[in-house]
């Protein structure tokens, strides 16, 4: 610590310690979202799909029997995958199983030991599988399906393929995909903001993490809300990283720079529009301008209620991760047949639920303060309709 | 001070590419947006380094302090006009033990004072991880919140507030014989130590010191933003070191003091919030703070260059 | 070392977590590199190869750190012969006190050696040890205070001639002043060493210091004399042994107690442990004795900078006011701060490592004064003297140490002041 050089690898520390402090917070806050980062990284190949139909026999095997029953997912600490994973079990249980009887197969952020470990499974019970998977990147989604395909039994994946992969080119084996697109839900909150702005005036914006899929659909999702609306100005939009205490800086700055000319704030995610708030409360100014913000936390519907927040967006990952369970076990057990589903049933979005005044408090009771009970056979439902690419 | 003259610089260009900026209300929010609980870490990590030594806990000290506070606080009442008031002074007293168990892991198990602290931070997040399970706590107590809503004299309460406990430093850098041990720890070990100080129980003394202004960093955090959380003390490790290199206190210590580390929050401030007014894309604003502090690090001249001494006994800074 | 000069230094200079081999041709490895790659096998025989020169049969791939302080050094020796290789011409090998450590066996192993290899290298051996010096080289080179004062062939030299000639001819009365020597009270015991050791540094040590009495330590550097008085200040612990101070037995050694017990301690390197630069003199002065100057914890600013004031006046301090930085004031005024220091204290017992080094004249006339009046108040002194002519000038003792032991004692009051012959001849 004496030397010049070791003060130059302090300054260094400082750096790397900042980025694994924010790692942490962002894997709390952000893992959720990350997943969707490589939904679109892989462009369409036709060798893939060439490959692909070869497995279009599959081997022809009828309804399995009482299959087992398992979840693959890279680990339970964050609340997102903890709700995700407590659907399945909330499934698993309404089948009258227990909680125990479904298998959790934890990749911990490695594809290899995600597709080792269906793999391993997969030979165990002899194809007598119905499995529920994010397989943590988008090429290792085919490696899986197509060993889940060879043995006979029945996936549904989550969040992760690539875009030339179709559970239709799989016959039954490969049930569903489900993912969510932030865009639409995003324009919709805008929409929602401009609205209440009389169509006019100008607003700002706070972004997430430059880099991540989430950030970059939701600024998408503004900007096609601004196509509609002329009238509205953009002043500025600048990345708070998902950060609290970030978001309530800059939106200081803004008010320093715009003062009185900003009539509504968007925020790309909830925990950013806690910071606006504050920075707008310290001015007296909270509940007078508008904000919009993503992801239904329970803090933001109590801030709709209290008429400070305009509105959120909530994608129920509990929903999620119990259906997608049910989706490859009916298939297994033959309730239904894929193959004869529509293709909207096989590739579809995840719901996306919009909380404003009015529903907030309705929505609180339904999702906050008591987990709804769900028709695990209700497949399709609550979904927004099918993937686009 | 040189450095003074850099802030109202500074200033005066933001201005002239944003008329908006240099008015009061605006530098009252520059006062506000975030400054003060950045500020008081930096003030105690100003002692630290004043000692040789070096801290970077912070972010945990303050996640722990925040998330206890609040716990404390909601737990007792949720209002200062209840018993939860308790929770004030159980944040401070949660700071100094924090402080302490840093301090001993570095006096006592000689690990040099960057890596216990290092490791004593992520020790923080983990356990307020844990305590919070990653959710945050609201704390929106109206009179709590009035050290960020009520104003006096165009300036919200917690920065007079703020003021009143950077005298305090000041009174404690100055005028105790802990500070002035600071000094004379940093100034040259081996010599405090043939002086007959008791060099091991001032290091941990500073630490323990340095986690009261953190846990004071936490209160002002938490009345800020109105929630408690794993990430309430984000970023703050880098925002206080920088200003405390910024406002002229050497890495090596010896000199140095908490006006440098005001003026140095500041001038930090003013630049950070300035790029922010000029429109400068996120990566950039961070690109400039790193210049900012390698500039300010560097020795000026030759007595400032740190003198390489010969090892003996325990080597602790 | 490309012009054929190797070094052999007393503070050895092998990595210590390196294996022998690395060690050996570090720096030199491109040698054994092939297509980026260390062809290890060939570095160990080509180690092995120079082991043998230094007859050392151990494994080149060990540790050095495992090896003995005599088989690091022929290691040392190893690796500067590699030099054979790589230079054409004479290879000349310095060998810097080579023998300070080692034990009487292995000093003759590598005697031994050297002679060996000298149809290989010239050596320049260094060392303080005459009969050394006497019994390896074939010339002798006397230096006193960075000169040349003679060279002697051996075959002609005694250890008496050699001593006279590093004594030199002009001896400075200037340092005696007897007559302003007084006499101190053996009655009244300070300080009292009861065979005190410490492996490495000092062996079976007993000594005592009484009230107003200048006990000088002599020595070669590395002697142990500084180990001693660090010893006494709390800084290093005996391995056997006590401590005595004023009829109390040390039982914690540390520097806080030792001041307690009104111990004070000038070190050698002023500027790290003698002031803080960049502090004041007034905040120099109580550095010591911050309980006193504070309530409270809280300073008494008043009340310290009164005491700057006056001893400032007192020894008469070349700085501007109190509030001078000690990192501007000259030598002698910092060492005068080091002294009030300790002084205004209340200390009793001052500890003196090298005072006068790097001061002028006029300077060091101030620090002799200075001893000599903190003995007439009857402070004990223990002093590690910058030369032999100021040990004995302001000494009442004198105590001999060469190798950690206790050679011999002087009685130095006035009239029965020892020779410079006298000390150098117990010291080497």
């Amino acid at each position: 610590m004496t030397s010049p050089a070791g003060r130059g690898t302090q300054t260094e520390r400082s750096f790397q310690r900042e980025r694994e402090m924010s790692f942490i917070k962002k894997f709390i806050e952000q893992e959720a979202i990350n997943r969707r980062n490589f939904l679109f990284a892989s462009a369409m190949g036709a060798g893939g799909l060439a490959a692909a139909t070869m497995f279009k026999a599959g081997p022809a095997r009828a309804a399995i029997e009482d299959p087992a029953i398992a979840w693959s997912y890279r680990d339970r600490t964050n609340p997102y995958w903890n709700a995700i994973v407590s659907g399945g079990e909330s499934f698993v249980e309404s089948i009258g199983k227990s909680k125990a009887d479904l298998i959790n197969l934890i990749n911990e952020g490695s594809s290899e030991k995600s597709l080792s470990d269906v793999k391993a499974l997969l030979s165990k019970t002899n194809g007598k599988l119905a499995l529920a998977i994010d397989t943590n990147d988008s090429p290792n989604a085919r490696p899986v399906v197509e060993a889940v395909a060879e043995k006979g039994a029945f996936v549904s994946t989550l969040w992760n393929k690539t875009a030339d992969l179709h559970p239709w080119d799989f016959g039954d084996n490969y049930v569903s995909h489900m993912a969510w697109s932030d865009v639409g839900p995003a324009e919709q909150t805008a929409t929602i903001l401009f609205k209440a702005m009389g169509g006019k005036d100008a607003i700002v914006g706070l972004g997430g993490i430059a880099s991540n899929n989430p950030a970059i659909e939701r600024r998408n999702g503004l900007d096609n809300a601004m196509k509609k609306f002329p009238d509205i100005q953009l002043l500025d939009y600048q990345a708070a990283d998902w950060d609290t205490q970030k978001a309530a800086t800059i939106m200081a700055s803004y008010l320093t720079r715009f003062g009185d000319e900003i009539k509504g704030v968007f925020c790309a995610n909830d925990t950013m529009a806690y910071g606006v708030l504050e920075a707008l409360r310290a001015e007296g100014l909270a509940g007078q301008i508008p904000i919009v913000a993503y992801d239904g936390n329970a803090q933001a519907v109590d801030l709709i209620m209290a008429g400070e927040l305009l509105a959120t967006v909530y994608t129920n990952p509990y929903w999620g991760g119990g259906i997608t369970a049910a989706l490859a076990y009916h298939a297994a057990i033959g309730t239904f047949k894929p193959s004869e589903e529509p293709h909207e049933h096989r590739e579809f979005n995840g719901p996306t639920i919009l909380i404003t005044k009015d529903d907030a408090e309705n929505f609180k009771k339904q999702y906050v303060d008591a987990t709804p009970s769900y028709d695990w056979k209700d497949f399709w439902g609550p979904s927004t309709g099918a993937i686009t690419y | 001070m040189g450095a003074a003259t850099g802030a109202r610089r500074a200033g005066m260009f933001f201005s002239l590419v944003n008329p908006n900026f240099m008015s009061l209300r605006n530098f009252a929010r520059i006062g506000i947006s975030m400054t003060l609980p950045p500020l008081m870490v930096a003030v105690g990590v100003t002692f630290i380094i004043i000692m040789g030594s070096i801290d970077l806990s912070m972010e945990g000290a303050v996640a722990v302090c925040a998330v206890v506070f609040a716990a404390i606080f909601m737990w007792l009442g949720g209002t200062l006009a209840s018993w939860a008031w308790l929770a004030l002074p159980a944040c401070i007293v949660v700071g100094a033990l924090y402080g302490l168990l840093n301090g001993l892991v570095h006096v006592k198990l000689r690990i040099p004072s960057f890596m216990a602290s290092l490791s004593m931070g992520f020790v923080g997040i983990g356990l307020s991880l844990l305590m919070t399970g990653g959710d945050r706590i609201r704390v929106e107590d109206k009179i709590f919140r009035s050290l960020l809503t009520e104003r006096y004299f165009g300036f919200p309460l917690m920065v007079h507030v703020a003021l009143l406990v950077i005298l305090i430093a000041w009174f404690i850098q100055s005028r105790t014989a802990i500070g002035r041990n600071f000094y004379a720890v940093g100034g040259g070990e081996e010599l405090a130590h043939a002086s007959g100080l008791d060099v091991k129980r001032v290091r941990v003394l500073g630490f323990m010191l340095a986690g009261v202004f953190y846990a004071l960093g936490a209160l002002f955090a938490v009345a800020q933003i109105g929630i408690a959380e794993t990430a309430t003390g984000y970023n703050f490790m880098f925002v206080s070191i920088t200003s405390v290199v910024v406002g002229g206190t050497a890495l090596w210590g010896g000199n140095g003091g908490v006006w440098n580390t005001l003026v140095g929050v500041l001038i930090v401030n003013v630049i950070n919030n300035g790029m922010i007014v000029m429109g400068l894309p996120r990566y950039l604003q961070d690109g400039v703070l790193g210049l900012l502090v390698i500039l300010a690090g560097r020795p000026v001249d030759g007595s400032q260059i740190p003198r390489i001494r010969e090892v003996s006994g325990p080597c602790l800074s | 070392m490309d012009k054929g000069v190797g070094m052999v230094f007393q503070e050895q200079s092998l990595i210590g977590n390196l294996t022998v081999m690395e060690n050996i041709f570090l720096g030199f490895e491109r040698q054994f590199v092939k297509f980026g790659i260390v062809d290890w096998k060939k570095m160990a025989a080509a180690a092995r190869y120079q082991l043998a020169k230094v007859k050392l049969s151990i494994d080149p791939k060990m540790v050095t750190s495992k090896l003995s302080f005599a088989q690091r050094q022929l290691v040392e020796l190893a690796k500067v012969l590699t030099l054979e290789e790589r230079v054409h011409g004479d290879l000349v090998i310095l060998l810097d006190e080579p023998t300070s450590v080692l034990a009487k066996e292995e000093v003759q192993l590598l005697f031994k050696l050297v002679r060996e290899l000298r149809s290989r290298a010239s050596f320049i051996f260094v060392s303080h040890r005459l009969d050394e010096v006497l019994e390896l080289s074939d010339r002798v080179y006397v230096m006193k205070d960075g000169e040349v004062v003679d060279h002697v062939e051996t075959s002609v030299a005694t250890a008496e001639s050699i001593q006279h000639k590093m004594v030199g001819h002009d001896i400075n009365k200037e340092y005696y002043r007897e007559e302003k020597q007084f006499a101190y009270d053996p009655a009244k015991v300070l300080v009292e060493l009861d065979a005190i050791s410490l492996a490495g540094k000092y062996k079976d040590i007993s000594l005592s210091l009484h009230a107003g009495e200048v006990l000088t330590l002599v020595g070669t550097e590395g002697s142990g004399r500084e180990a001693i008085i660090r010893t006494i200040f709390g800084m290093q612990k005996p391995q056997s042994g006590s401590v005595t101070v004023k009829g109390r037995k040390i039982t914690t050694y540390s520097a806080d107690a030792a001041v307690a017990n009104g111990i004070g301690y000038i070190p050698r390197e002023r500027k790290i442990e003698g002031i803080v630069a960049g502090m004041s003199v007034y905040e120099n002065l109580t550095l010591s004795q911050m309980g006193r100057y504070s309530r409270f914890g809280f300073l008494r600013i008043g009340d310290e900078k009164a005491l700057a004031r006056e001893w400032i006046k007192k020894l008469s301090i070349k700085a501007s006011s109190e509030y001078a930085d000690c990192g501007n004031l000259s030598g002698g005024n910092q060492q005068k701060v080091v002294l009030s220091k300790w002084r205004s204290g209340g200390s009793d017992i001052i500890l003196l490592d090298h005072p006068t080094r790097g001061l002028d004249i006029g300077a060091k006339e101030d620090v002799y004064e200075m001893v000599r009046a903190m003995s007439a108040d009857g402070v004990g002194i223990i002093l590690i003297a910058d030369t032999l002519e100021e040990a004995i000038g302001l000494s009442h003792t004198i105590a001999v140490i060469k190798d950690g032991e206790i050679q011999k004692r002087f009685d130095g009051k006035p009239g029965h002041k020892p020779s410079l012959f006298d000390l150098i001849h117990y010291m080497i």
